[in-house]
């Protein structure tokens, strides 16, 4: 599919470049407009399945609607107070009720975006190609896959400790005290192990040759193709479009 | 970063996932306290967001420590496929920025305890900065926005500074910080 083909770290300034510009937006219409477009590429260039979509979605559904009653509630006070909605018994100010609108659909369409991002991007490879394309220094790069490694290990871990404590007698947690009494007592043992791998998997790379040299060679290239500017221009043609629009 | 090891920058890397799990662990309950409490529910935990910053300058007193440590736990957060996106990235930068200019300003020597609770501070200042404009905080009122702003700071300088220390000497006591510098301090106390 197109979007996943896509270069990582194009996809991933692009969609950095309309968050920022979404929030110069304080009219609901454009993030409106925005949202249905950002939503349909994903569908269109993405294939991205539905229903797992959906699970991500509904999070931020109810921020940004936290987000809308606050805006209403403990809005500054409009210039222009003589314009009156009446909506549900209650009279609001036609500005303030517009402004909440558009912060809530602003938060809607940055999950959009970021969700577009997340379900089109292998994540080792955005890492790799930040590497090459971004500067991201190797160093940097590789403890941090480095790290990701590490985190299926942290799960075992966890286990590990969780049944070191049973058998010394700690008894399974029931209530949520107990349950936090016993993340409290797990976390200076998971982090002292994962200080310990972090330092043998150190030991380990630097003794295979690795120098964290920025002239490298890599066994998968990343490079950004003319097809890849394709993105930011359907993008930003349609940030614009809804700019225009509204 | 020439003067880093490279022991040093994979442990760091290491405690930026671990934090960066609990990061996102911890981000539905701050939707849920914002459901409540509007965009100020956030603010009550913030600081748990700041904390890998601390406890990382904290450990390996390096410049480049917190702000490093805050953008790689923001990374793993992108890594593991939280729904905010890359942008998250520069969230994490931004926060970084706020606790490695208030180390900046002891020259990356002094790390007792008030110092590391104004950078819990430093960072509830820069996120809170860039969260105005990002999310738009302009749109609200004064005086709410003040009341996020005070719950905020606070909120750094108790779980990102006293609870990061905390954990710190935790983590020192165990020994396996030995070849760290907050590990070679607590030998030369204990030979004291």
């Amino acid at each position: 599919m197109f979007l996943q083909r896509l270069n990582p770290s194009i996809k991933a300034l692009t969609i950095m470049i309309l968050v920022v510009l979404l929030a110069f937006i304080f009219e609901p219409m454009t993030p409106l407009l925005f949202l249905i477009w950002t939503v349909s590429i994903t569908f269109i260039f993405g294939k991205v399945n539905f229903k797992k979509y959906a699970l991500y979605f509904i999070p931020f559904v109810i921020f940004s609607f936290g987000m809308l009653w606050t805006s209403v509630v403990f809005a500054d006070t409009p210039k222009n107070q003589d314009e009156i909605v009446v909506l549900l018994g209650m009279a609001y100010p036609r500005e303030t009720l517009l402004t909440a609108l558009a912060l809530s659909i602003r938060v809607l369409n940055v999950a959009a975006l970021s969700l577009l991002f997340v379900f089109t991007t292998n994540i080792v490879h955005f890492i790799l190609s930040m590497m090459q394309q971004l500067r991201l220094p190797p160093k940097i790069a590789y403890a941090v896959l480095a790290g990701y490694r590490f985190l299926p290990m942290m799960r075992d871990e966890i286990k590990l400790i969780h049944d070191a404590h049973r058998i010394r007698g700690v008894n399974q947690a029931k209530t949520v005290t107990e349950k936090w009494n016993n993340y409290k007592r797990y976390s200076i043992p998971l982090l002292a192990s994962a200080i310990r791998k972090a330092e043998r998997t150190a030991i380990a790379m630097e003794s295979k040759g690795f120098t964290g040299d920025k002239n490298r060679t890599f066994y998968r290239q990343f490079t950004v193709k003319k097809t890849d500017w394709l993105f930011p221009l359907i993008m930003l043609t349609g940030f614009l479009a809804a700019l225009l629009a509204s | 970063m020439t003067n880093w090891r490279f022991k040093e920058i994979v442990v760091m890397a290491a405690l930026s996932v671990v934090f960066g799990v609990v990061y996102l662990a911890f981000l539905p309950l701050g939707g849920v306290l914002a459901g409540i409490f509007g965009p100020i529910g956030y603010d009550f935990i913030f600081g748990i967001w700041f904390i890998v910053s601390i406890i990382a300058a904290y450990i390996i007193r390096k410049p480049g420590a917190a702000f490093l440590s805050e953008t790689i736990a923001a990374m793993v957060e992108v890594l593991i496929g939280n729904a905010i996106g890359p942008m998250l990235i520069v969230t994490g930068m931004v926060q970084g920025i706020g606790a490695e200019a208030v180390f900046a300003a002891t020259r990356w020597k002094n790390y007792s305890t008030w110092v590391l609770m104004a950078a819990g501070v430093g960072s509830a200042v820069t996120s809170f900065i860039y969260g105005y404009f990002m999310s738009g905080y302009a749109a609200l009122a004064p005086g709410y926005v003040t009341a996020m702003f005070i719950v905020r700071m606070i909120s750094g300088a108790l779980i990102a500074g006293l609870l990061g220390k905390a954990l710190s000497d935790g983590l020192a006591q165990t020994g396996v910080l030995s070849s760290f510098a907050l590990g070679k301090e607590y030998r030369k106390r204990k030979a004291a």
